[in-house]
């Protein structure tokens, strides 16, 4: 069985070994980095570099929340607003596997940068199993490119150190209670971020859109978890779908878009059934959702897929 | 400590094998299925899974090294999806193209209760993920459960203790998938 106690033992002490000097960690503030982040704080303390990007494609509030979270890790931090750089680099891109790809390379240019800058030789990832599992070898297919890893570019230069590779979210959560952080129960997030649950082109506006419809979905699901109603779902969120439907707004015809909510239960992403969620808890999200995005959103449908054959996340 | 390979064919469940396995607490290690029969078993391990993977047997008819590890096994083997499709081509049976391919959830019925099933009950819940399927088991082997839309879900040869299951034993969301590979680890620890 996974001992967690033991991994924090002799990950530090791997980590001691391997790594010598300054070294820089892709901060993102779930629960893979920021056991990443607390193993290697423990293990070379100041040496370590944490650096957080803002990608425009993070959920509400995020990145504000991700600051305090550095702070409070006592956390040697770089904030990095790259909203503007990352919305222009996925100006007219459709295709998923693109925007992976060009996410992932967006942020090596970045930490390339910092790197530069503070003389560092290695990049710490919370890359987990699924991550490169899905994202294909020689023997493997590609799922999808998780940006840590399909998406890094060839001819990257710094060392990469994965402290997490062979574990799973389930185990990775086991390892954050044993430290103590507050982020153990934290839903998992994808590193391209609402880009990737925007089917289509991920304009600014329309992230606008899915970051107010994921946010309602998660506040009414975790209020409804608070009382009891259903059990807690492994992630929960809004897909922005680019098909329009009529409907009618006081009396008035229009012509909006979809949201799909999606909810799954899991342990570790490989496997995963979809939530059943109560009638009057997805009548509160559709009524939510449409009163509040008006006349861009008209029309929310549920994803009653398992995976396989579906994955989590649309893109 | 029990020491079980699992030999890689590409699975996206390849690690899980890896990692049910250990959690059992045997001793266990991801082999590629480019290795040769000596340099596996040169550790003296005591079964061998043979993971699914994207390879379609039922079109291409090959996976790798495992067909020399099939001719010259004397330990316990597990194939699993592509693995046990393999598996029953090696011995002279059929695999083609399912008709209804299964992905996601199923119930699984046995139909002859053996010892890999130890535990498990007549009917409980699987998930596959898969486009061919064993359509006739070769002479040697028996048929040891079913599901609605595949017939070959389990199969076992009559002489040798070799396995083969259609559906996956080694993800969290199949029942009594934990209980299979304990079964199958008895079976090598003999």
């Amino acid at each position: 069985m996974f001992n967690a106690e033991k991994f924090i033992e002799e990950t530090i002490a791997k980590i001691k070994k391997d790594v010598t000097s300054k070294t820089l960690i892709a901060f993102s503030g779930g629960v893979d980095s920021t056991v990443c982040a607390a193993l290697i704080n423990r293990a070379i303390g100041k040496q370590l570099v944490t650096v957080h990007v803002n990608t425009g494609y993070m959920r509400k509030n995020e990145s504000e929340n991700v600051k305090k979270l550095m702070e409070k890790m006592r956390l040697n931090y770089h904030f990095i607003d790259a909203s503007k750089e990352f919305y222009s680099a996925l100006k007219g891109v459709e295709d998923p596997e693109k925007k992976r790809k060009i996410i992932g390379e967006k942020f090596i240019r970045i930490f390339e940068k910092v790197a530069r800058d503070e003389k560092i030789e290695y990049l710490v990832q919370g890359t987990i199993a699924p991550d490169w599992i899905e994202s294909g070898d020689t023997l493997r297919d590609t799922i999808k490119s998780h940006h840590n890893v399909g998406g890094l570019p060839k001819d990257m230069k710094l060392k990469l150190v994965e402290p997490l590779r062979d574990l799973y979210k389930d185990e990775v959560r086991k390892v954050a209670r044993a430290l103590k952080l507050p982020v153990s129960e934290k839903q998992p997030f994808p590193g391209p971020g609402l880009a990737v649950r925007i089917i289509g082109e991920a304009t600014p506006e329309r992230t606008e859109i899915v970051r107010e419809a994921c946010d309602i979905v998660e506040k009414e699901i975790e209020s409804a978890v608070e009382k009891g109603l259903m059990e807690m779902p492994w992630q929960y969120f809004a897909v922005l779908l680019p098909v329009k439907s009529v409907g009618i707004h006081g009396d008035r015809r229009v012509y909006g878009n979809v949201i799909a909510v999606r909810a799954v239960q899991s342990i570790d992403a490989m496997t995963c059934a979809f939530s059943k969620i109560p009638d009057e808890v997805m009548d509160r999200i559709s009524t939510r959702i449409t009163n509040t995005l008006k006349e861009k959103i008209n029309r929310v449908v549920y994803d009653v897929t398992n995976k396989p054959p579906s994955t989590v996340e649309w893109e | 400590m029990v020491k079980v390979y699992v030999v890689d064919n590409g699975g996206q469940w390849t690690h899980r094998e890896w990692r049910t396995l250990r959690d059992i607490g045997v001793d266990t290690k991801i082999v590629p299925n480019t290795a040769s029969f000596e340099e596996i078993t040169k550790d003296d391990i005591d079964g061998l899974v043979l993971s699914g993977g994207a390879p379609r047997i039922a079109i291409e008819g090959s996976l790798g090294n495992c067909g020399e590890y099939l001719e010259k096994a004397v330990f316990p083997v597990l194939g699993i999806c592509a693995g046990h499709q393999f598996m029953a081509l090696f011995f002279g049976g059929e695999a083609k193209p399912s008709k209804v391919p299964e992905f996601g959830k199923m119930e699984l019925t046995i139909t002859k209760q053996d010892t890999i099933f130890d535990g498990v009950p007549k009917k409980s819940i699987v998930w596959l993920s898969h486009n061919d399927e064993v359509t006739r088991l070769p002479d040697d082997f028996e048929l040891l459960a079913s599901s609605e839309n595949c017939k070959a879900q389990a199969m076992k040869h009559n002489k040798k203790p070799f396995y083969g299951l259609q559906f996956h034993p080694e993800v969290e969301h199949t029942e009594y998938g934990r209980q299979i590979f304990e079964n199958f680890v008895k079976i090598c620890g003999k």
